[in-house]
């Protein structure tokens, strides 16, 4: 492999070095305003190199597989002035077997991609001929090569496919946006209900609702939750523990939610969309619990950070990026949840979502796709509307949690992961 | 290169191709907190091939310059694919032309551990202003970036594009409040416009350990005036993405709310695109489709006169062309994007729009901005009461929210104090392009009746 090669070329300088190459193959179709309008095949290739000189780390990256020399010795030129490595590359290691590839999705051709594409708009369409359509399909394939000066070496393929339809509609001055989309490694997908879901938004906003101001109950849609895990996410983030930065930095074993609330980072689920073995630092993924029972259990940290802090790392790669969010069900089934709400809303997308002071969990957002609630049922669209809160005393406030889950997936999601309705007491509305 | 792409453009059997190929070296210093977080560089080479067929695309994007031709036949085979109605495509006349950096001084030529001195001496004046410092990041950055562009109509540009951005973030914490404060910099013109930002980083720092004290904004109805770098915002995220003319040009109910000749404010406003305006962050010589870059009016006198085009959207409707066809890396085909986008000066000084306000805000500053068309909502960085006509107590988490045509009708004064935001990393998101460098300015101005959010 040429990881192993590049390596090699860095250890005649460095003392440990690794090397990641992805190569990947996409092929893409777009509809946009109720017609085909592009589609597009794409070759990609990035090498990424780190070495430990002295103690010290350097680190570059090239898209060119012949550019060995370079990349190593532009890698070598930044050790000279790098940070001290805090931390040893991995030794080889046992590997979680993991689904991530679907030979399925490999015979998939444009024209069949035109076609799903195609019935996706036809259903949005001909619910309501206004609505100006547009839908996605893609396929990427991809693969992984990792190699250390240890001797660990990893090498992974995964398929992805993603499959969105959405559609904006525009009444006078009033412009209204709606789509749902699924990202995952497997090609079995479900385009009708992908249609039927887009739609469903479309229907449930066909009327405006005024609404008052105050403090009232919210249920976040599964996609609508990023508003609080972002703050969340921010705050496990180990590096932002480390340096200080995170309000939960010491609140590991205490109780930072309500006890209906666990969330499990979970690299394992078959076919998910971020699913994988390894990460781009050669450190096995594993499941990590975040919050069980209202409880924090676990800070997210790479190699380096880890090893700062005195913690272990997580196999959530040099970027700690959270891979599958599972979160578990609750006893609640949706309807009946909606049922009991006699005033509030049902916020699923924002504008303005992670402005501000995330990290500190504040957050004062557009609801840019939101229904009012009114004695229990969704009675329309609400307009012009901010709401204000805290994520992390909103997650102590959660009063029901829904028994129904869905994927939160796809290059267009905030983050990727299997979500129930969340139903918080009290948060701050403000209508014009 | 010009044979290269000149010789693989032969391969195309449609309407049009074209053909842009990019080097990238780009190296950085990261410092967060007291530790060097990253220093390292990287060079990515690529290209992609857009090839159009009766109104229908095919592109071909890739890292492996190797093949050419292959890549053309690839999209042409793509786009036969696609097109089934009519292509629309404004003429415009070829170009052959060469562009060259113009460095004060060259960043390629600074070793790389005088760029890691100059983030550290930033990262020291911010961790020991006060401790209330919690932590900090200076994220320093620069990119030497080579275009090579050729189009089946004889156009072939060569261009250079270097750009070297500095950030400076402070954050200060007091029990559970954490604040921050920042600072851009850096210019298209070289290192020295990264250098002498001691003065800068101490005032994020000081900024970020008053926040510390300032009440959250209480969330409602005020009369709200902001700062020229706010005014840029508003500008770009409220009025100027719906002057891009990708979203007009297929749809009827946005063409007939985006109608030439309609009133959008008052007799005072004029807005502004401009691309070819000299030293903007937007400012390019050509657009990514090889059109001149020029001065736009998109609002004249309170009046909606013009908007932006790609080639492909000006055929479409009609309109002339504007040279807003950009792409923020190979990966990408160009959309049409704003350039450097400004609300124009207007006559009344800052003294005269405050003294009238009883109680209103004072928005000082973005750290981000978003629009959904009608909607936009934007993140002042800070802000200030304004009492009894007098910039009054600072305030934080100041959001700004509205319907954009309510808005700018709601601009009732213009400032005769036009600036531009400096630069920094970051820019402009569309689709999946992000982050496209943009000009942002503007004068002061005062919007009535702007809803400002937070907790009441």
């Amino acid at each position: 492999m040429i990881v192993q090669e590049i390596v090699a070329k860095a250890l005649e300088k460095a003392q440990a070095a690794q090397a990641v190459m992805v190569s990947q193959e996409t092929s893409a179709v777009d509809f946009e305003n109720d017609r085909l309008k592009s589609a597009e095949s794409s070759q990609r290739t990035k090498i990424d190199l780190k070495v430990i000189v002295d103690g010290k780390v350097g680190i570059s990256s090239t898209t060119d597989p012949r550019d060995v020399e370079g990349v190593v010795q532009r890698a070598l030129e930044a050790a000279q002035f790098g940070s001290p490595a805090h931390f040893e590359l991995p030794e080889p290691q046992a590997l979680n077997p993991v689904e991530i590839f679907d030979p399925a999705i490999l015979p998939l051709e444009k024209p069949e991609m035109i076609r799903m594409g195609q019935q996706m708009m036809d259903m949005v369409k001909s619910y309501n001929p206004e609505i100006l359509a547009g839908a996605a399909v893609n396929k990427n394939l991809y693969k992984v090569e990792y190699a250390n000066s240890r001797g660990a070496s990893y090498s992974a393929e995964h398929t992805d496919f993603n499959v969105g339809a959405a559609g904006q509609l525009v009444r006078g001055t009033d412009i209204l946006f709606a789509g749902h989309g699924i990202g995952q490694k497997k090609r079995a997908v479900d385009t009708e209900a992908i249609a039927a879901q887009a739609i469903e938004y479309f229907h449930l906003a066909e009327e405006i609702a005024p609404i008052e101001s105050g403090e009232m109950p919210v249920i976040f849609t599964p996609s609508g939750l990023a508003a609080l895990l972002l703050s969340l996410a921010l705050a496990v983030n180990g590096k932002n523990v480390y340096l200080g930065a995170s309000p939960l930095r010491d609140k590991l074993g205490q109780q930072i939610a309500s006890p209906s609330l666990t969330i499990v980072d979970d690299p394992f689920v078959p076919y998910g969309p971020r699913t994988s073995a390894f990460d781009d630092e050669g450190v096995p993924r594993q499941v990590t619990p975040l919050v069980e029972k209202g409880v924090l259990r676990n800070f997210i940290y790479d190699l380096d950070t880890a090893g700062r802090a005195g913690a272990k790392p997580t196999g959530h790669g040099s970027e700690r990026r959270l891979t599958n969010l599972v979160i578990e069900p609750g006893q609640t089934p949706y309807a009946e949840m909606l049922r009991g709400v006699e005033k509030g809303l049902l916020v699923h997308e924002f504008l303005g979502l992670g402005q501000g002071n995330p990290i500190n969990g504040e957050f004062s957002v557009n609801v840019f796709l939101g229904y009012k609630i009114e004695h229990g049922k969704l009675v329309g669209r609400v307009k012009d509307v901010m709401l204000a809160g805290n994520a992390f005393d909103a997650i102590k406030d959660i009063t029901a949690i829904s028994q129904e889950r869905e994927w939160v997936s796809g290059p267009w999601a905030w983050f990727n992961g299997l979500i129930p309705h969340v139903q918080v007491g009290k948060l701050s509305v403000t209508a014009k | 290169m010009r044979d290269r792409l000149t010789a693989a453009l032969k391969a195309h059997d449609v309407e049009y191709a074209d053909i842009r190929v990019e080097d990238n070296l780009n190296t950085w210093v990261n410092f967060q907190g007291p530790d060097l977080d990253s220093i390292g560089s990287s060079r990515t080479v690529g290209g992609i091939v857009r090839a159009l067929y009766k109104g229908g695309w095919g592109y071909a994007t890739f890292n492996d310059l190797d093949d050419l031709p292959k890549r053309v036949r690839e999209a042409c085979i793509t786009a036969r694919l696609v097109g089934t109605g009519t292509t629309y495509w404004a003429p415009t006349d070829p170009v052959v032309d060469t562009i060259k950096a113009s460095l004060v001084k060259d960043f390629r030529q600074v070793p790389l551990a005088e760029k890691k001195a100059l983030a550290e001496e930033y990262n020291r004046i911010i961790l020991g202003h006060h401790k209330s410092i919690q932590t900090s990041a200076v994220r320093y950055a620069d990119y030497f970036k080579t275009l090579w562009y050729a189009n089946s109509q004889g156009t072939y540009i060569e261009e250079e594009k270097p750009d070297t951005n500095l950030l400076v973030v402070a954050i200060a914490r007091d029990g559970d409040i954490v604040q921050n404060g920042y600072e851009t910099g850096g210019g298209a013109d070289g290192y020295q416009s990264v250098e002498n930002f001691q003065e800068k980083a101490r005032s994020a720092a000081q900024k970020a350990v008053e926040l510390l004290a300032a009440p959250p904004v209480s969330g409602g109805k005020y009369t709200v005036i902001t700062n020229q770098d706010l005014t840029g915002v508003f500008t770009h995220e409220a009025f100027g993405h719906l002057s891009e003319s990708d979203f007009v040009y297929e749809n009827p109910q946005m063409q007939e709310i985006m109608t030439l000749g309609k009133r959008f404010g008052s007799d005072e406003l004029n807005i502004i695109d401009d691309g070819s305006l000299p030293g903007g962050l937007g400012t390019h010589r050509y657009d990514y489709e090889g059109v001149p870059t020029r001065k736009n009016y998109l609002i004249k006198d309170g009046i909606l006169v013009g908007r932006l085009h790609s080639r492909e959207t000006a055929a479409k409707m009609g309109e002339p062309l504007s040279g807003n066809a950009r792409s923020v890396h190979f990966q990408h085909p160009p959309i049409v994007r704003m350039t450097n986008t400004y609300i124009d000066q207007g006559k009344t000084p800052f003294a005269e729009m405050i003294k009238d306000i009883d109680l209103g805000v004072y928005a000082v500053r973005s750290i981000g901005g978003q629009t959904a068309m009608e909607m936009f909502t934007f993140s002042a960085a800070y802000g200030y009461m304004i009492r009894n006509g007098q910039v009054a107590e600072l305030v934080r988490d100041v959001v700004l929210t509205g319907n954009v045509f309510e808005t700018l009708q709601n601009i009732d004064c213009i400032g005769d104090d036009l600036a531009w935001e400096p630069n920094g990393p970051g820019g402009c998101g569309k689709g999946d392009q992000h982050p496209l460098r943009v000009g942002l300015g503007g004068p002061h101005i005062r919007i009535q009746n702007c809803v400002v959010g937070g907790q009441q």
